[in-house]
């Protein structure tokens, strides 16, 4: 199974481009992590303030509704950039050279064209809560305290998108080494042997104890 | 042809895409929504002008999936549990444990293998990852060992094996994972994996006191420690105390009563203590950043694979292909414990090639409707039931076995990422190594597996005192 991988980079418009999105992608995936930092943060002032001043935070549920699109997809291109979709690599570990690039070039255009039609459908799934008249702009809204859920219905169509733009990129690495032939393409993760791996799953684990130990 | 039908060919197409090398979760989303455009074509009679309006409706039935499934608040624990994991490593919560366990119980034959299967235990208290747990303890635990003469194979097999833990041990990710897919109540599962974890734990530590009698070639006891000493090594190690018991009291109030509040709220203000923990110790924005990265990462692999599946499962209910298959199982001329032990194997071989995660989410929703058809349904009395469980309690039941069966999985060759975790922290350490001295603990957890098969009360005690 493949976690994370490296990504190869030269002075090409591709890979300045794959530069560019990442660092797109690294803001998304921070915003994802202090959503998950803000659902510790609303839990602790909703347990004080029931506990401590009988007064509960008022539509604590719905917060969380609406936190959790933006920690389930926001980082969705962020983790496609490192490879960190796992998936099994036994078969493709054992290609090589053109024949690997193309069978990275297929399975990523299949999930191309997938994104692109659910970029499609859940755009069409906030459209059909999202209306300009309204107040708030909302059809719909959350039960307890009436907050508008068309920002994270939006939320899947834009992480989609970025995930789109990230699939178009790899397509084009890939296309590039089944012409060129190289052993070393840029802008696509890299597949890596499950010692390389576990090197890298060490290293971001290691915290505080990196060095001292060993 | 009939939706079955398309069911299967749909399925075969998704698992040979998955061998090809594409990303689990868009493999299982792109089966369901060809399966999607395909049934609804179908319906039309292929007729050429209804294709557009099957893709659209298709297109539109998935595009909700992602959404409406991810936006739950008992998801929120899966996040909350890796934001808990990654902030204990700079809490210094590792090092203190293993301290604290060397102390306690280094006096035992084979004293550093006892003390680091404890360690890890504890450390699962805070942590739901397995291979995360093994990488850090091969760090902390397995220097010390080589220093005191254990035998190489040995050390790493046995920090190979306690990373393993992690899975039971609440908080665990892929039981939460696993609720959510079979619609279980979180809290009874997280419940249910504490005892067999603990049994699991105590189990490792048995067997690494057996082998240092055996063996006295594999390493010695740890010996000299005052009680001043002991009782100075727990207050570091105090934080994982403080919140396995915030945790276990937000599902279930030990001490009579309701309970404290959700366990989101109870994941939530663990991570709130382990955070303030690792400010203490010295913890700055650039260390704090990275563990969110990490978080949003690991959060975000896992939710997209729950609402590819479950975009998959949409189709499957068209398809009717989970009920094909418990009529199948249902129809089989053997006894339901032996088929039900044929379901395990076939996880431990699964395992050998996959991802725990990607495994379970993957066959969960075909397999688990059978195992409770095999059981005599969803609401039967464990008297009339074939397992002598009740249908929630299979549920509950069935979700131990094969994530313990998962995380067996985690020491066997080929891709046992525990053990090639542990010899990419020991370059000195083969791989080949690191397997054999893992082998007897998968003796081990076979046997727990057995005896949790046998006596299912083991797993369903604690959750029973809810009520």
């Amino acid at each position: 199974m493949s976690g994370a991988s490296s990504v190869l980079e030269d002075g090409t418009l591709l890979s300045r481009l794959d530069r560019a999105l990442f660092w797109l992608e690294r803001q998304l995936a921070l915003l994802g992590g202090l959503a998950v930092f803000s659902l510790m943060v609303l839990a602790v002032v909703s347990v004080t303030g029931r506990n401590f001043f009988n007064q509960p935070l008022p539509g604590y549920v719905d917060w969380i509704e609406q936190a959790m699109p933006l920690i389930a997809f926001i980082a969705v291109s962020y983790c496609q950039r490192l490879g960190g979709h796992i998936r099994m690599d036994i078969v493709v570990g054992m290609m090589s050279g053109r024949v690997l690039w193309l069978a990275e070039f297929v399975s990523t255009a299949a999930m191309f064209i997938l994104m692109v039609l659910l970029v499609w459908g859940t755009y069409a799934h906030f459209d059909r809560s999202f209306d300009f008249s309204a107040p708030l702009w909302s059809r719909d809204s959350s039960m307890d305290i009436a907050i508008p859920l068309w920002p994270g219905k939006l939320l899947a169509p834009i992480a989609f998108s970025v995930l789109s733009l990230r699939l178009f990129l790899q397509l084009w690495g890939y296309a590039r080494a089944i012409r060129t032939g190289t052993s070393k393409p840029v802008a696509v993760p890299m597949i890596e042997d499950a010692a390389t791996q576990a090197a890298h799953e060490a290293e971001t684990v290691s915290g505080f104890d990196n060095g001292e130990g060993a | 042809m009939e939706p079955i039908d398309i069911g299967l060919i749909v399925s075969g197409f998704m698992l040979v895409m998955v061998v090809l090398g594409m990303r689990v979760a868009f493999a299982a989303a792109l089966a369901g929504l060809a399966g999607l455009i395909w049934i609804f074509w179908a319906k039309k009679g292929y007729d050429p002008s209804a294709f557009v309006w099957a893709l659209t409706v298709a297109v539109k039935t998935a595009g909700q999936v992602p959404h409406s499934k991810v936006s739950s608040q008992a998801l929120s624990l899966i996040p909350t549990f890796i934001l808990i994991g990654y902030l204990a490593y700079y809490a210094g919560l590792t090092k203190a444990l293993f301290e604290a366990a060397k102390r306690w119980v280094g006096w035992l034959p084979g004293g550093l293998g006892v003390a680091t299967v404890f360690a890890t235990a504890g450390f699962a208290a805070v942590s739901g990852a397995s291979v995360a747990t093994s990488a850090v303890f091969a760090r902390i635990a397995i220097p010390e060992m080589l220093k005191l003469g254990y035998d190489k194979r040995f050390a790493a097999g046995v920090v190979a094996a306690g990373g393993t833990l992690a899975s039971l041990i609440p908080p665990s990710a892929i039981l939460v994972i696993y609720a959510i897919i079979v619609e279980q109540d979180v809290g009874m599962l997280l419940l249910a994996g504490f005892l067999p974890g603990a049994v699991s734990a105590l189990i490792y530590g048995g067997l690494v006191v057996l082998m240092a009698v055996g063996y006295k070639e594999l390493g010695p006891p740890v010996t000299g420690f005052t009680w001043g000493e002991r009782l100075r090594s727990l207050p570091p190690a105090m934080p994982i105390v403080f919140v396995v018991v915030i945790i276990i009291c937000f599902i279930y109030n030990p001490f009579g009563g309701d309970a404290w509040g959700t366990p989101t709220e109870g994941g939530a203000l663990g991570a709130f203590v382990v955070f303030c923990m690792a400010v203490y110790k010295g913890m700055r924005w650039k260390q704090f950043r990275d563990s969110l990265m990490e978080t949003a990462k690991l959060a975000v692999m896992i939710f997209t694979i729950i609402w590819g599946v479950l975009i998959y499962v949409r189709f499957l209910g068209f398809a009717d292909l989970p009920g094909a298959f418990s009529d199948w199982i249902t129809s089989l001329e053997q006894s339901p414990m032996l088929t039900l032990v044929l379901i395990l194997l076939a996880y431990a071989v699964l395992g050998m090639f996959m991802d725990a995660i990607g495994m379970l989410l993957l066959t969960l929703p075909v397999v688990y409707p059978a195992v409770i058809a095999l059981n005599g349904g969803v609401d039967v009395a464990a008297a009339d039931s074939a397992f002598g469980v009740s249908g929630t309690g299979c549920a509950i039941w069935f979700g131990i076995l094969v994530v313990k069966m998962a995380e067996l999985c985690l020491i066997t060759p080929p891709i046992g990422l525990n053990c090639f975790v542990v010899a990419g922290v020991r370059p000195d350490i083969s791989v080949q190594d690191v397997f054999r001295g893992a082998s007897p603990f998968f003796v081990a957890d076979a046997i727990t597996i057995a005896v949790l098969v046998a006596f299912p009360s083991i797993v369903l005690w604690l959750p029973g005192l809810t009520g």
